[in-house]
């Protein structure tokens, strides 16, 4: 990281930028051949969901142990407060496997973040929410799509009860919603959500090192504060990290429960 | 719409992930609405050379999706 060079040098502060998101292990050009950091993070994180859920599942019993007590209480979180209660209990069953793996995999990305050595938000790179929000895209509009048809699905859009003049231009709105806006604030809301969040932690954490390190008596003051910040801030990013795991696997939920619901 | 709020274990009727989840997607409409309305806007304006529709194409639209919202959510 350049920032942390020029600052041990005493050449300046260089801030944090957006180049302290790439990442290259294999291959130092940006052809979409060249393995980065966050791909390497997120089949890590695959390997390690799959594994907590094996061993939370191996050995099923009645009084739960550790491991079994947390994986049941993360998959009933799931499944009851958000699958049951935003597709509806007919539904939703189905959807459980989508659910369940959207949540954990965006939880434990994120929590990446603030994790020891690992250190960064695999969400922060945008190609990783966009394709989450495709997969979202895609299945509410093909389970819509295929429970009111092609043309009924269109006609569902606007909700019944409205003047008749205001209906096209409310169709238009609702359109534009589902088919552009919907997937755009989905990938864009975690992704400037931790994106912004790591940002926030390496001003605080390299600007504490400088200040520490090359400013003068007072600077060095500023510094621990800094440091506090960045302690603070961590707890927040904990909070933040959640928090958007909870919401776009909510959101999924809403628009594919939206997509089933019978509005005529 | 699905779910009567009486199905559903909220702790006081209006604080269920239902209303939650609303509250998050009230986002997608309101930049639904700026963006087409203030899109033909600012085509208009480029069409015959004005420079004020596209802000009254931003709040029409920032009102029709104000107006949904309300119908949608809010009316029952």
């Amino acid at each position: 990281m350049s920032a942390f060079v020029l600052a041990a040098e005493g050449e300046g502060f260089t801030p944090p930028g957006k180049e302290d998101f790439w990442w290259p292990i294999v291959g130092s050009d940006t052809s979409a051949w060249t393995l980065t950091r966050p791909a390497v993070m997120i089949l890590l994180s695959v390997a390690l969901i799959a594994w907590f859920l094996l061993a939370a599942t191996r050995k099923r019993s009645v009084i739960p142990g550790k491991l079994q007590f947390v994986g049941e209480g993360a998959y009933g979180f799931v499944r009851e407060s958000i699958g049951r209660d935003l597709i509806g209990s007919r539904d939703f069953l189905r959807f459980m496997p989508l659910l369940f793996t959207m949540f954990t995999l965006i939880l434990v990305n994120n929590l990446f973040g603030i994790i020891p050595f690992v250190q960064y938000p695999t969400m922060s790179r945008y190609a990783f929410p966009v394709a989450l929000a495709g997969l979202t895209y895609i299945t509410f509009h093909a389970v819509g799509f295929r429970k009111k048809g092609f043309v009924g699905y269109f006609k569902d859009l606007v909700p019944p009860g409205l003047p008749a003049w205001i209906v096209p231009v409310i169709f238009l709105l609702e359109f534009v919603d589902k088919f552009i806006t919907r997937p755009l604030t989905l990938s864009l809301r975690l992704f400037a959500n931790m994106f912004a969040g790591h940002l926030l932690l390496l001003v605080f954490i390299l600007g504490a090192e400088h200040l520490i390190l090359d400013g003068g008596p007072g600077l060095k003051v500023a510094g621990v504060l800094s440091a506090g910040m960045a302690v603070v801030m961590t707890f927040f990013e904990l909070l933040v990290e959640v928090l958007q795991a909870y919401i776009f696997t909510l959101l999924t939920a809403l628009y594919i429960g939206g997509a089933l619901a019978e509005e005529h | 719409m699905s779910t009567p709020a009486s199905q559903r274990p909220s702790h006081d009727g209006r604080d269920g992930p239902l209303e939650e989840a609303r509250a998050w997607a009230v986002v997608s409409y309101l930049m639904a609405g700026l963006l087409t309305f203030g899109g033909f806007g600012l085509l208009l304006d480029w069409w015959l050379g004005t420079s004020w529709l596209v802000l009254v194409g931003m709040l029409t639209g920032a009102g029709l999706a104000f107006y949904l919202i309300w119908f949608r959510y809010g009316t029952r």
